[in-house]
């Protein structure tokens, strides 16, 4: 249980001060198409085509693109999203070197 | 590819609305159900197979929290975070759901090939994008197993005829290519 309630300090902690962005990042892999990660993009942000194509060519391009941004939970659930469809996501504090 | 053939590589087109259409062969769908089989059976391995708390089976916790050794399962199921320790606890709560999620895309693909009539699958968006995302599975195992990190995409039109990855390779391609014929048809719809 001390466990549990340290783990609990320490998310308040961070809640309470930390308002620094977290960001969803993709990495570039030699095997998905560049049409679906523009696809995939657009399905599960929401994104334009142009945006979406943009961030695609980034990724391609850079090895990696930031994808979204927000709060940690947020950003959870992107990634997890991304794996569903396999493109190559992590997620980190937005101020860390990537 | 013959010239007689061209007539039948269409790939998929989009039929009215909301309908995704493609005409297999006998052995593309033999292919593509063979492929996926081997998909669900590997998902199906990384299944807890003794979990003890109905609780944490309910909610989704595994006692998974170190990533897979198979490293085509490694790239189905990767990691969240670059921290190891992050990464882990995030595995333990949310690997299973992932494992889910992928395992009903390919089952969603397996059906449609199974109850096609004369070749003929037909998908809506949602079986459209349960397509994309479990071809995709495939052509990432497929990429493990060609090494396509390190093998360029030249070097790998240029293997031998008896070499045994040569045919991997072809499917590869050939997956590539109607992943990419059903995203156009899907693109079309948004513009």
């Amino acid at each position: 249980m001390v466990k549990v309630a340290d783990k609990i300090d320490q998310a308040i902690e961070e809640l309470l001060s930390d308002n620094r962005p977290w960001v969803t990042i993709v990495w570039d892999d030699p095997v998905n198409l560049m049409t679906y990660v523009t696809y995939v993009l657009m399905e599960l942000f929401g994104y334009s085509r142009e945006k979406a194509h943009e961030l695609m060519m980034q990724v391609h391009t850079q090895g990696k693109a930031i994808v979204s941004t927000g709060s940690r939970e947020e950003m959870e659930h992107d990634v997890a999203r991304l794996h569903e469809y396999g493109l190559w996501a992590t997620l980190q504090k937005g101020d860390q070197a990537i | 590819m013959s010239l007689e053939d061209s007539d039948h590589i269409a790939g998929f087109y989009r039929h009215g609305e909301n309908a995704f259409v493609v005409q297999l062969s006998d052995s593309e769908r033999e292919v593509l159900l063979n492929l996926v089989e081997q998909i669900l059976e590997l998902l199906g391995e990384r299944a807890d197979k003794h979990v003890d708390d109905p609780l944490a089976v309910m909610v989704g916790i595994t006692s998974h929290d170190s990533p897979p050794e198979d490293e085509v399962l490694m790239r189905l199921l990767p990691n969240a975070y670059a921290d190891q320790v992050d990464a882990s606890e995030f595995r333990r709560y949310t690997e299973s759901t992932l494992r889910t999620k992928k395992y009903a895309h390919s089952m969603s693909l397996r059906i449609s090939i199974k109850s096609a009539i004369d070749g003929i699958v037909e998908v809506d968006h949602d079986g459209a994008n349960d397509w994309l995302g479990a071809m995709n599975d495939i052509r990432l195992a497929l990429g493990v197993r060609l090494n396509v990190e390190q093998n360029s995409h030249d070097e790998l039109e240029l293997l031998a005829p008896d070499d045994p990855l040569r045919g991997v390779y072809a499917v590869y391609s050939w997956l590539g290519w109607l992943q990419g014929s059903l995203i156009e048809a899907l693109m079309d719809e948004a513009i």
